[in-house]
C-alpha cells in the first residue's frame, strides 16, 4: 500500500470524528505549549546571563599573562574556574623566565589563526571633571575594537576618530555619576586625567621618590567623544572596572605607574618593558582552544572566557532539561488522550478493519493507517502548541515587563523561541504521538478478521 | 482437471467454556477451476467456517487446505493477506461496505491494498461498477443504495484485484427473492463468461441447485450429501 493512500485513509478517519480529533490535538497542543513555554523561558534566562558575554565579543579573545611558576606547570589539570582565579588573582609566584614583552607579542601575532595581539594597558589615573575627582584607571582600547563587542552600540557620540588625538570614551554609569542627569551633554567636554610618567616635559612635578628617580605627575585633557552603555571588557582581567577608555596608543605612551602606590612603581620599573596581561584575538571563536594551547606551549598562562562558559552552558542545559521535564507532564497526560482516542477510533472501526483484512489488507497496512492517524494528531497538536506557547509567552512577557518597568528595571525578553525549539517541539509531539499510537495500532493490526467482521 | 480448492480431512474446533464445538469435523472436498459449487447446510453446519478457511481468514485445527495446489498451512499472516488479495474475492450476506465511502471508493479500496495507482484504480472501479450494472451510481454511498445495489458494489469490490475464486457467504440472505435471483445470475455470468470459480454458501437448497453446477451439503461439520445439478 502506498504511503499517500495510507495517509488519505488516516485523514478520512480523522475527518469523521472532527470533535474528538480536535480535542485530542488540543490536548497535545497544550502539552507542547507548556513544554515550549518552559524551555523558551530557560533559553531566555540563558540569553540574559550568557548573552551579555556573547555580545561583549569576548569569545574570540584569549587573555595571556606571564607564567605563574609552579602553579602554572600544573595547568590544564584544574578546571576553567580555577584557571580563571589563577589568572586574575595576585601573582603569587615570580614570573618564571619567559617575559611577556613586545618580543613575545610579535611571536604570538605570528601564530596561525591569530587576528591581532595587543597589551591590555590600564593606566592608573586620577580623573578630574569639575569638582569631581577620583582615582581610577583608564583602559587602552585598540582602534580595531571599533564596531566590536561593547562598541557595537555607542549610546551617545561615537568611537575614537583616530589614536593620535586626546579623546576618550566613558561608560554610561560613570557619565551618570559626573553629569547632572543628562549624560549626553558631556560629549565634547574635557576630562582631566592625571598620571605618572618617567621623564617627560613641562608641567611635570617631581614626586620625591627615593633613588633619584625622575617620576613626574602629568595632567592631560581628554575630550569625551562617546558614551557606551557597558564597560569595555577586552578580557576577563583587562578593563572590567574601567570608567574611562582611551586609545591604546595613548595608554601605551602614558605608562602604567600607579600614582597612589609608590612601591608598585618601583616594582614596575625593575620589570620594565613587559606587560601584565595581553589580549590575543583569534579569527573565529572556534579557534580559541587551539591558539590557547600554542600560547601555553610558549610558556605563558592563557585563559579565555570560553573555558568558563563551558561550565555555565552545561548548567543551563541541565536547567533546560529540568524545565522541559516539568513542561512534559502536560504532554504525558495528552499522550494518554491520544491512546484513548485511538482505542475509541479502533473500537468504532473494528468491523471496517475486518473488511479491510478480508479484501486483502495486511496487518502492516492496518497498523500504518492508525499510526499515521496518531502521527497526524501529534503534528497538528505540535504545530498549534508552538503557536499557543509563543502566544502565552508573549502575554506573560508583556505583563512581567510592565511590572519590571514599574520597578525601574530594564525590560527583558523572558521567552525566547529559537528555531531549534520549534522543530524540536513539533518533532517531539510527533514522536510522543507515534509512541502513544503504537500500542492501539498494534492491537488493530492483530485483530482477528472473523471476529472483527462479526462486530457491530 | 486443475484444482482450485482442495481440502483433506479439514477440522476446526472451538472451545466455548468447557465444551468443544466441532464447527468442521473432517471435510474432504475438491473444487475444480471454473466450477460453481453450492455449499448447503443449516445455520451452524460449518459451511461458513469452511469458506473462511478457504479464504485464509482463519486457520484450521487440523487437516489441509490447498488453493491452486498450495497449502495455506505454512503461510505467514502477511502471505495469507496476499492470498486474500490476489486469489479470492469475498462477498458477504451483510455486504460489509464501508459506509463512509462511495461505491467507487469501496471498490477502489481493495486495489489500494494492492498498491494500484490512484488513476488506474479509479478507472477500474468505474468499469467494474458498470460491469455489475451500477454504472450510473459510482458516487453514491451505501446508505443511498438499495440492498441489491449494495451487493453489486460488493461483487465489484470482490472482482477488483481480478481473483480467480469468488467466495460468496449467503449473498442473498438480506435480499428479496427477485433481487437475490439477479445477484446469483450475475455470479453465474461471472462464472460462465470469465471462467471464475464460484463457491456459494447458502441455506436455500433450491437456489443452490438452480445456479450451482454441484451442491455439497454439510451438517454438524461433515459432508452429508453431494449432488450435480
Amino acid at each position: 500500500m502506498m504511503l499517500a493512500d495510507t495517509t488519505q485513509l488516516a485523514l478520512r478517519n480523522l475527518r469523521e470524528a472532527v470533535l474528538r480529533t480536535s480535542l485530542t490535538s488540543l490536548g497535545v497542543a497544550i502539552g507542547i505549549a507548556s513544554l515550549v513555554g518552559m524551555v523558551s523561558f530557560g533559553v531566555a534566562l540563558q540569553d540574559q546571563v550568557l548573552g551579555n558575554f556573547l555580545r561583549s565579543g569576548v569569545f574570540d579573545s584569549i587573555t595571556v599573562t606571564p607564567a605563574l611558576g609552579p602553579m602554572a606547570r600544573g595547568r590544564g589539570r584544574g578546571n576553567a574556574a580555577q584557571r580563571f582565579r589563577e589568572a586574575i588573582g595576585p601573582s603569587r609566584e615570580a614570573p618564571a623566565g619567559v617575559r611577556l614583552d613586545d618580543d613575545a607579542l610579535r611571536k604570538m601575532a605570528a601564530l596561525d589563526k591569530v587576528k591581532e595581539v595587543y597589551p591590555n594597558v590600564r593606566v592608573p589615573v586620577e580623573i578630574t571633571f569639575g569638582d569631581f575627582s577620583e582615582f581610577s584607571a583608564a583602559t587602552g582600547v585598540p582602534m580595531s575594537a571599533r564596531g566590536e563587542g561593547v562598541f557595537q552600540q555607542i549610546t551617545f557620540g561615537r568611537f575614537f576618530p583616530n589614536d593620535s588625538d586626546d579623546t576618550c570614551l566613558i561608560s554610561l554609569d560613570f557619565a551618570r555619576r559626573i553629569s547632572d542627569g543628562k549624560p549626553e551633554d558631556l560629549l565634547g567636554k574635557d576630562l582631566t586625567l592625571t598620571y605618572a610618567s618617567t621623564g617627560g616635559p613641562a608641567q611635570a612635578s617631581p614626586l620625591g621618590l627615593p633613588g633619584g628617580l625622575n617620576i613626574q605627575r602629568i595632567e592631560k585633557k581628554f575630550r569625551i567623544v562617546g558614551i557606551v552603555e557597558r564597560q569595555a571588557a577586552p578580557g576577563p582581567i583587562g578593563a572590567m572596572f574601567a570608567a574611562v577608555m582611551i586609545p591604546l596608543a595613548k595608554a601605551r605612551q602614558m605608562g602604567t605607574y600607579d600614582l597612589s602606590n609608590p612601591q608598585g612603581i618601583l616594582r614596575q620599573l625593575t620589570d620594565k618593558g613587559s606587560y601584565t596581561t595581553v589580549t590575543v584575538k583569534v579569527r573565529r571563536p572556534q579557534d580559541t582552544e587551539e591558539v590557547e594551547k600554542k600560547i601555553r606551549d610558549m610558556g605563558f598562562t592563557a585563559f579565555s572566557i570560553a573555558d568558563l562558559m563551558q561550565n555555565q552552558k552545561r548548567a543551563f542545559i541541565l536547567l533546560d532539561l529540568l524545565l522541559g521535564l516539568v513542561g512534559s507532564i502536560a504532554l504525558t497526560v495528552a499522550s494518554l488522550g491520544i491512546v484513548n482516542t485511538m482505542v475509541m477510533s479502533i473500537l468504532e472501526r473494528t468491523r471496517e478493519i475486518g473488511v479491510m483484512k478480508a479484501i486483502g489488507g495486511s496487518d502492516e497496512d492496518v497498523r500504518r493507517i492508525f499510526l499515521i492517524e496518531a502521527a497526524l494528531i501529534g503534528l497538528m497538536g505540535g504545530a498549534f502548541g508552538v503557536v499557543l506557547g509563543w502566544a502565552v509567552g508573549r502575554v506573560i512577557n508583556r505583563g512581567a515587563n510592565y511590572y519590571l518597568q514599574s520597578q525601574g528595571a530594564p525590560a527583558a525578553n523572558l521567552f525566547l523561541i529559537p528555531w531549534w525549539l520549534v522543530a524540536g517541539a513539533v518533532t517531539f509531539a510527533l514522536l510522543v504521538s507515534l509512541i502513544a499510537g503504537s500500542f492501539p495500532a498494534m492491537r488493530a493490526a492483530r485483530l482477528d478478521p472473523i471476529r472483527a467482521l462479526r462486530h457491530d | 482437471m486443475a484444482l482450485a480448492v482442495e481440502t483433506q480431512d479439514l477440522a476446526k474446533h472451538y472451545t466455548m467454556g468447557q465444551a468443544v464445538v466441532r464447527a468442521l469435523d473432517g471435510v474432504t472436498l475438491t473444487v475444480t477451476r471454473g466450477e460453481f459449487v453450492g455449499l448447503l447446510g443449516t445455520s451452524g453446519s460449518g459451511k461458513s467456517t469452511l469458506l473462511n478457511l478457504i479464504a485464509g481468514l482463519d486457520r484450521p485445527t487440523s487437516g489441509i487446505v490447498k488453493v491452486f495446489d498450495r497449502s495455506l498451512a505454512g503461510l505467514s499472516r502477511q502471505e495469507l493477506s496476499l492470498h486474500r488479495r490476489k486469489n479470492v474475492g469475498m462477498i458477504f450476506q451483510s455486504f460489509n461496505l464501508i459506509p463512509t465511502m462511495t461505491a467507487a471508493e469501496n471498490v477502489a479500496l481493495a486495489m489500494m491494498f494492492a498498491g494500484v495507482p490512484r488513476a488506474q484504480r479509479e478507472r477500474r472501479a468505474r468499469e467494474l461498477l458498470e460491469q455489475v450494472g451500477l454504472g450510473g451510481r459510482p458516487l453514491h454511498r451505501p446508505s443511498e443504495l438499495s440492498g441489491g445495489e449494495q451487493q453489486r458494489v460488493s461483487i465489484a469490490r470482490a472482482l477488483a484485484n481480478d481473483p480467480e475464486i469468488l467466495l460468496a457467504d449467503e449473498p442473498t440472505g438480506n435480499l428479496d427473492s427477485k433481487t437475490g435471483h439477479e445477484i446469483l445470475a450475475l455470479l453465474q455470468a461471472l462464472n460462465a463468461n470469465a471462467a471464475r470459480t464460484v463457491i456459494l454458501v447458502t441455506h436455500d437448497g433450491s437456489l443452490a441447485s438452480r445456479f450451482a453446477q454441484r451442491t455439497v451439503t454439510l451438517s454438524d461439520g461433515r459432508i452429508v450429501a453431494e449432488s450435480r445439478s
